[in-house]
């Protein structure tokens, strides 16, 4: 499985401290949602593929995760062709069709896709890692949040998704060898199959958590540390700070 | 024991993140309907899992830990899906359902007394489908808004085709807890000495 | 005075099995102590007492004269364990974060963490994985991984639950000589197994558990020849002697 695929790389954007990163991502976000004729796409496009070039991804692969969007991509530009209504086109045979709407539609369509090249420059440059330091970071001002817990969940999370994923191919081998497959009944396939996949997950959960007890685990933990922020991280948030003050004015 | 005790404050936690990844990896057997932008996904099975196993205080800690990972930007939502783009898109509503899902059946489960086995069994099953109701609620009118569809055309994208779905998937969730709930109870009540305690 | 001591110690779990009944023993520092029995017989639950990860119904266990339940945290330090399953002890996405556990709960200061984590992993010959995926491991350097968490906590006491098991001939051997190592340097050694073939040679005691019950306590000499009426395999053939009994060459 392709998951959260970082590609080490040595760019701006892979060495960037994962504060700023996060608060670009949600600054470029807003961008996207503000963003309402073409030249604000325009402008919102220049900074996402100029981002994209400076992080040196592999574009085939990023193709291919565009497949998995692209029925979604159709849907929306479909439904907003239809749907926003106006002057039909002459000899067009769908009457609700408006110029429009496909205008509508194709504003909808542009935004989703930069908004998955967005994210997908996001994971690849960005480790877990330094991800979960920075979540833990951005949580420490806000109260009644135990940051450590969370970046202990986030960072266990990423971890047992491997181990559930290993237990569930050896689960299905051994359980085609017993043809336990060929039964169509869904519920006794559940029975089957479920069942037993989670009672072994839920003891390598117990059996982790023993081995996080024995090794003294404790809220109170040593903090994150970051390296000192660079100017071209600066450089940066301040394209991005740019970018959403010119969309707005 | 309440999830403030500090004996099972690390089990709660680490069982919360393996409930997240659970929600993740049912996000990824993800099937595209013909007929709209929603898929079938084994997600909301898991979310109901987590308001079984997990109750109303754990449960919506590992649902929105999958929120906030996804509106990160990690690809967790359905087919590697991700951002704020698709928790405000057409399946948002889903999403945020899901939510409001793990806290109504937790609550439920958790709150009404039952004496036997079977009366357990009737209570899970009673607490899921209103949990999926609401979920639903949510969900189909928020695609309606986004998409601008007519009801029907709601109807026929985020319900329709899912209701042989949920009705299996409640199914399986309420054997599961059936069998598993149990046992998991018990090691909860027990958990480990914590060093803290001493 | 003995470094590990159990008194009187038995465990009754909440559905009425009662997995160890009374066992009492001493350990002296330095100490390289072979524990044997068949499967089921109450090991694993013995040994999660000695650093409080249970809690007996009945009895105490004592590190350095103290009672634990004074002290879990201290005891937890002194007392290191490596578990049977490898890949649910693992708490970090690459291996140096994962030594870094122990030492982080400590909350230490940064300087001080990295510092034993590059020990740690120097002491167990891992310094060239330490950006590496814990998963993509093989079995006997996931032990070693296991191995250097439980270093970085600088524990005087290490307990091995099973570690050979599920390893192959290559992996077994890069595991017993780090056990033989750590035992040279100055560690008190528990050591869970019934393949005594594998590692009997470098032990100054053994003993044997069945059902439940501490049956026999002595020099591996004496007490090797009641292995079979206890359900473990004779590992001497005849006119061999017990330092045979060693996968290393
Ligand atoms: N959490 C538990 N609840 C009930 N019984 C248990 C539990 N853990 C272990 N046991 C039982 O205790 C006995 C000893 O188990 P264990 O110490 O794991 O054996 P082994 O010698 O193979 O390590 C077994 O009969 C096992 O079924
Ligand atoms: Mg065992």
């Amino acid at each position: 499985m392709m998951l959260f695929h970082y590609v080490h790389k040595n760019t701006p954007l892979h060495t960037m401290d994962g504060r700023i990163k996060v608060l670009c991502l949600v600054l470029l976000s807003l961008t996207a949602s503000l963003a309402t004729d073409v030249s604000d796409y325009l402008l919102l496009s220049a900074v996402i593929l100029t981002a994209l070039f400076v992080s040196r991804l592999p574009l085939i692969p990023l193709l291919r995760d565009m497949k998995f969007f692209l029925f979604l991509i159709l849907f929306v530009f479909v439904m907003n062709a239809i749907g926003t209504g106006g002057e039909p086109i002459p000899d067009f045979p769908i009457r609700s069709v408006s110029v429009a709407g496909i205008l509508t539609g194709a504003m909808f369509a542009w935004r989703l896709i930069l908004i998955i090249i967005l994210c997908a420059i996001m994971t690849g440059t960005t480790s877990l890692l330094v991800l979960k330091k920075a979540i833990e970071w951005g949580l420490r001002p806000i109260p009644f949040i135990p940051e450590t817990r969370v970046g202990t969940m986030v960072n266990l999370t990423f971890v047992l998704i491997p181990v559930v994923l290993d237990q569930y191919t050896e689960m299905s081998v051994a359980q085609k060898a017993r043809c336990v497959d060929s039964r169509k009944n869904p519920v006794k396939r559940v029975m089957f199959i479920t069942l037993p996949l989670l009672s072994n997950i839920f003891r390598k959960t117990d059996e982790l958590i023993f081995a996080m007890e024995a090794r003294c685990y404790s809220e109170e933990r040593t903090k994150a540390v970051f390296m000192k922020v660079c100017p071209m991280d600066w450089l940066i948030l301040l394209i991005c700070v740019l970018t959403i003050i010119l969309m707005i004015v | 024991m309440s999830p403030n005790s500090n004996s099972s404050n690390l089990r709660m936690t680490v069982y919360a993140a393996l409930f997240t990844a659970f929600i993740i990896i049912g996000g990824y057997i993800s099937v595209p309907v013909p007929v709209g932008p929603v898929p079938i996904v084994l997600a909301d099975f898991f979310v109901m899992l987590t308001a079984l196993f997990l109750g109303y205080k754990w449960g919506p800690v590992s649902v929105a830990l999958f929120l906030a990972l996804g509106a990160l930007g990690l690809p967790v939502f359905a087919g590697g899906k991700a951002g704020l783009a698709v928790l405000f898109g057409p399946t948002g509503g889903f999403l945020l359902g899901y939510l409001l899902l793990v806290i109504v059946t937790g609550l439920l489960t958790e709150k009404i007394k039952s004496v036997s086995a079977k009366g357990t069994l009737l209570k899970n099953i009673a607490a899921l489908i209103a949990g999926n109701v609401l979920l639903y609620l949510v969900g189909v009118p928020w695609l309606k808004v986004v998409t601008k569809l007519p009801w029907s055309g709601a109807l026929a994208a985020g319900l329709i085709p899912f209701i042989p779905g949920i009705i299996i998937k409640i199914a399986a969730a309420v054997i599961v807890a059936q069998v598993l709930l149990p046992r998991f109870k018990q090691a909860t009540a027990q958990s480990a000495p914590r060093h803290e305690d001493a | 005075m003995p470094i590990v001591e159990a008194r009187n110690l038995s465990h009754v779990f909440a559905d009425g099995t009662a997995a160890i009944e009374d066992v009492n023993l001493q350990i002296e520092p330095k100490e390289f102590v072979v524990i044997a029995g068949p499967n089921g017989s109450g090991k694993t639950v013995f040994i999660r007492h000695l650093n409080g990860l249970l809690a007996p119904t009945r009895g105490q266990v004592l590190i350095n004269g103290e009672s634990i339940a004074k002290n879990l945290l201290q005891t937890r330090k002194k007392v290191g364990m490596v578990f049977q399953d490898s890949d649910s002890q693992i708490v970090g996405q690459t291996v140096e974060e994962d030594v870094a556990f122990g030492p982080e709960n400590l909350n230490l200061p940064p300087e001080e963490v990295e510092k034993l984590v590059s020990e740690s992993l120097q002491a167990v010959g891992l310094e060239s994985y330490a950006a590496q995926n814990p998963h993509t491991l093989s079995g006997g350097l996931k032990k070693k991984l296991a191995i250097a968490g439980i270093l970085a906590m600088k524990p005087e006491v290490i307990i091995f639950d099973e570690p050979f098991a599920g390893l192959d001939y290559p992996g077994t051997v890069q595991v017993l000589k780090q056990i033989v190592a750590l035992h040279a340097s100055g560690h008190t050694i528990l050591l869970v197994t019934h393949e005594l073939e594998k590692v009997l040679a470098h032990a100054n005691r053994l003993m044997i558990i069945s059902q439940g019950k501490l049956v026999k306590n002595g020099a591996p000499s004496e007490v090797i020849g009641s292995c079979e009426s206890y359900g473990i395999r004779m590992p001497l053939r005849e006119n061999e002697g017990i330092e045979t009994l060693t996968w290393l060459k």
